[in-house]
């Protein structure tokens, strides 16, 4: 079984969000844009950024340098996409979940 | 729509993780640029900076409290690292120099003086010796002298026939110019002024690189003799005389009573050494003499030309001269400088000498420096051990410490430059006026360059005293010194062993600094005993230069000398030109009747013309025939009085008196009549030159005839006389302006001037380096008296009489200055050698001066370890064998 201890709840977040946006969507400014817009949370960005990198080390995420555009001053995108594992573990983490909430609904409702 | 980032962001961004760097700043100016669309610049502005910053900070602040570095950030754990223990010294090193007052503030003085002299002296020498001057590629300007080696003349002044033929001949060099003083009275439009002034060839502003900033330069159709004479004028004098008015151009403006038309203005920042008033243009003359030798000559190299090709162009030009004009030329020969090195080149010695005086006094401050903080490290002992203990490595701990002498040395530093801005301020106000004449006098100050060898030089210092402390108290046996009680143990000896050297150190660096001083003030004393060879005291002197024809300009001088000699308080009075230790003259050649053929040695001497009483006035010895009287005009025959050495030099085995010369330039026969003693004209160092007297009433060298002074010898001060001379003249003639009215032993003062300023200065520096060696020799010993407390107890005990104790304190302290003196012996005999070119009548190995110097500083030691061996003949023996 995987172990769901190893991803705390704001990485599943980020992973989470990167997943909605796709691997050609996800890097820092939409991914922030997409946990405000689901959760309402505004998060740092400084937080995100480290989280990503700490989600890459991790093996959670792997991520790419996509080509400089002009409207960035011709810097270039890092965009992130999950793994595998980084997927495994999403699933294990919502059955965990999903299990415990079982009979609650009345009671968090 | 690309917008940039601000450098500062950008300058955050790189705080970040290297691989992080651009996909951070790119996604920053995404939302940067989005919102300047939206919100606008302010706005966005204020969004912005903190974000980035806010970034950074949320990176570091994982670092530290998570500890596992973020791939790839080595090197920024590193960098930190660096930084944050950087920090951590700093703060340690000033809470410690916080906590120990006393210390902080001795080492701060010693660090203060030593740096802030160094610093006021380097930037005098860096103005004076090596900012370049203030002309266009001024390295291409040189000076041109005449080179008469059998007269001992390296660098004379040239005959205008000589720079007329260089000028015509030479192809090295762009421009060439000639000049020559002038005093000259203005007047017409206004009170008439005495100003001064320069007489120069067409060229000189071409050999200097500038143009005027109004008007024209002159043109070589300028020197046309009969031509209407122009003239340039200073800025600071178009200024003040005639209100900046733009009109000045073509103006007439009446100099010495000729007509002058002004052609130009020159720059503000126009600088030459005598700074002058009026640049005049100097006439060509029908037939230029080559015997007197009145001009200086500048030049500049032409671009492509160095100066030795320069140098063999004038020679072969100077060999050409030799042989076309044998008699006047025959052992000349054209000498090349720099102008920079002809300016400064009889100050150079003295300024290096006072920067070495001063290098001695910092490195005896850090001496002192070191021997207090190896005092410290010994009271830190258990403090070092501990961090030794858990794990500090030892490069870790120097560096800590040298952090904290840096730190000292910087605040020390920063106190220097306040030492050194008030010194040059009374530098400013206290130097001779020769010093200021200096090229870069008026740049000295407290620049850029000067503050960053201030910082330079502090740092150094702070690691040169702080490594020895260091090194020594970093390297302990841990478990001996947690062990011990610190006196006496392994870490305590060396120490002390260590702050002896030092000391030893500092009394040798400070006797070598004794001994210099010693000698140069006994070379001034030497200077000042010297007799000028006439009675200086109660002498005032004052220049009049008397325009117009030259039969009322002698009326005119006549007159002037019957009133002052009917003067109250008028003792003598007398005419002359030029006067002792006043302008300088020239020379000119002469031939002796009856000798034909050349003369082994070139037969030369200065004119002067005198009126009758002259001698007497001065006090000058009349040792042969008779003084001018009366009768000696023109009409009568002529006559000529000699000094000692030019009887010595050309009559070497006959008596003169009755034998005739002539000066080539006006072909009249002049009888020797009487022989004079010598007189210093130059300065009290320099040799007597042969010398020629001629009565101002024959009328010999013209242009000399009408710039005579008036020489009164006068019981009255300065303050009272003053205004009456003024009026005598005044009532002759209301447009004469009158030269300063100076006292003759004033401007003997003067001349020595310079010397005086650098031995005072030298020996100032000796005191403070004397006085520094004295309180580290006192710290020394008492720490070492303490140290042995229990020992002299001990002896005490067992029956040592006080007097023992005593001499056993002394000892100690008597081999330490044996020592010092003995190195500081033989470094003075090597470095005195160097002062050579300054001393006077004295020699660098002068062992009078050795022996009294040493006695001196070993007077000092004495005096400073006399507390400390009193003390220990007061030790209550009891109490220190108690203290096991």
């Amino acid at each position: 079984m995987t172990d769901v201890s190893a991803l705390g709840e704001f990485e599943q977040v980020v992973l989470l969000a990167v997943l909605r946006l796709g691997d050609d969507e996800a890097y820092a400014v939409p991914i922030r844009d997409e946990i405000l817009r689901c959760t309402g949370r505004d998060v740092s960005r400084g937080s995100i950024y480290i989280t990503l990198d700490r989600l890459e080390t991790k093996g959670y995420l792997r991520s790419r340098l996509a080509d400089p555009t002009p409207e960035r001053g011709g810097r270039a995108k890092r965009y992130y996409a999950l793994r595998p594992r980084a997927v495994d573990a999403l699933k294990e983490s919502r059955r965990a979940l999903v299990a415990l909430w079982k009979g609650l609904e009345a009671q968090l409702a | 729509m690309a917008v940039k980032l601000p450098r500062g962001v950008l300058g955050l961004v790189r705080m970040l993780p290297r691989d992080l760097r651009e996909p951070i700043a790119g996604d920053l100016e995404e939302e940067y640029a989005t919102r300047l669309e939206r919100v606008g610049r302010l706005r966005a502005a204020l969004w912005l900076w903190p974000q980035a910053a806010r970034i950074v900070m949320t990176f570091r602040w994982e670092r530290t409290t998570r500890g596992r570095p973020l791939p790839p950030i080595a090197d920024e754990i590193r960098r930190a690292n660096m930084w944050d223990s950087l920090r951590q010294d700093v703060t340690f090193g000033a809470r410690m120099l916080r906590r120990q007052p006393g210390f902080t503030v001795v080492a701060l003085l010693a660090l203060a003086l030593g740096i802030g002299a160094n610093t006021a002296i380097f930037s005098i020498v860096d103005a004076v010796l090596w900012r370049p001057l203030p002309y266009p590629a001024s390295h291409e300007v040189i000076s041109i002298g005449e080179q008469r080696l059998r007269e001992n003349r390296t660098h004379g002044p040239v005959a205008p026939a000589d720079f007329y033929d260089w000028r015509r001949d030479n192809r090295t060099l762009s421009a060439i110019a000639a000049i020559e003083p002038l005093a000259a009275n203005v007047s017409g439009d206004a009170e008439p002024e005495r100003v001064r002034g320069i007489t120069v060839t067409a060229g000189f502003l071409d050999v200097l690189g500038i143009k005027p900033s109004l008007g024209r330069d002159f043109l070589s159709d300028d020197e046309i003799p009969g031509r209407h004479r122009v003239l340039l004028l200073s800025d600071g004098f178009w200024r003040r005389r005639f209100g900046s008015a733009p009109s000045i151009l073509s103006r007439k403006i009446m100099l010495n009573d000729t007509s002058y038309e002004v052609v130009g203005v020159l720059p503000a920042s126009f600088w030459w050494p005598t700074m002058p008033d009026v640049v005049a243009v100097y006439p060509a003359q029908g037939a230029p003499t080559r015997a007197v030798h009145s001009m200086e000559v500048i030049a500049r190299l032409r671009p492509g030309v160095s100066f030795d090709q320069a140098r063999a162009d004038m020679a072969a030009i100077g060999r050409r001269l030799s042989e076309q004009h044998s008699q006047e030329n025959r052992f000349h020969s054209p000498h090349l400088y720099t102008l920079q090195g002809s300016l400064v080149g009889d100050v150079k010695p003295a300024l290096l000498v006072l920067l070495g005086a001063v290098g001695l006094v910092l490195l005896i401050a850090c001496a002192n420096v070191a021997t207090l903080l190896l005092a410290k490290a010994t009271s830190r002992q258990r403090e070092i051990a501990v961090r030794l203990a858990i794990g500090a490595g030892r490069a870790r701990l120097v560096r800590q410490l040298l952090t904290e002498s840096v730190m000292l040395a910087l605040i020390g530093g920063t106190a220097g430059v306040a030492v050194a801005a008030s010194g040059l301020r009374s530098f400013r106000a206290l130097a001779p006026a020769s010093f200021l004449a200096l090229p870069g006098i008026a740049r000295v100050e407290l620049d850029t360059r000067v503050l960053a060898v201030a910082l330079i030089l502090s740092s150094a210092t702070g690691l040169l005293f702080g490594i020895i402390p260091a090194l020594t108290a970093s390297d302990q046996k841990v478990s001996s010194t947690l062990h011990e009680a610190g006196r006496g143990s392994i870490g305590g000896a060396r120490s002390s062993r260590m702050r002896a050297v030092l000391v030893v150190a500092e009394l040798a660096l400070s006797l070598v600094l004794l001994i210099g001083a010693g000698l140069l003030l006994v070379s001034f004393r030497h200077v000042l005993d010297v007799s000028p060879g006439f009675e200086p005291q109660n002498l005032v002197v004052a220049s009049v230069v008397r325009s117009g024809p030259p039969a009322p300009a002698l009326m005119f001088y006549q007159t002037l000398l019957e009133r002052v000699r009917a003067m109250p308080t008028v003792d003598a009075a007398a005419l002359a030109t030029p006067l002792p230790f006043g302008a300088l003259d020239g020379r000119a050649s002469f031939g002796i009747e009856g000798r034909t053929g050349e003369s082994p040695i070139p037969v030369r001497a200065r004119p002067r013309l005198i009126s009758p009483g002259y001698f007497a006035t001065l006090g000058i010895l009349l040792l042969e025939g008779r003084a001018f009287t009366d009768r000696d005009v023109d009409g009568s025959p002529d006559v000529v009085i000699i000094n000692v050495a030019a009887a010595r030099r050309y009559w070497p085995n006959e008596n003169p008196v009755g034998r005739r010369i002539t000066f080539f330039s006006n072909n009249r026969w002049l009888e020797i009549v009487g022989i004079v003693g010598d007189v210093k004209h130059a300065g009290l160092e320099q040799d007597t030159d042969p010398e020629a007297y001629l009565s101002y009433r024959q009328s010999h060298f013209a242009g000399m005839a009408q710039r005579l002074s008036i020489v009164t010898r006068t019981r009255a001060p300065l303050a009272t006389i003053a205004p009456m001379l003024r009026s005598v003249v005044r009532q002759m003639d209301r447009n004469q302006p009158l030269g300063a009215i100076v006292a003759m032993e004033d401007l003997i003062a003067e001349s020595v001037a310079p010397r005086r300023l650098n031995v005072w200065l030298v020996v100032s520096f000796a005191i403070v380096a004397v006085v520094l060696t004295a309180a580290g020799l006192y710290g020394v010993m008492s720490y070492l008296v303490a140290q042995r407390t229990h020992e002299i107890g001990v002896r005490m005990a067992l029956g040592a009489p006080r007097s023992r104790v005593l001499a056993l304190v002394l000892r100690q302290a008597g081999v330490l200055t044996a020592a010092g003196i003995g190195i500081g012996v033989a470094g003075a005999l090597a470095f005195t050698r160097s002062l050579s070119t300054l001393l006077f009548g004295v020699r660098a190995a002068e062992p009078l001066v050795y022996i009294a110097v040493s006695m001196v500083l070993a007077a000092v030691a004495f005096a400073a370890v006399a507390i400390p061996s009193s003390r220990a003949t007061r030790i209550d023996p009891l109490s220190a064998l108690r203290q096991l």
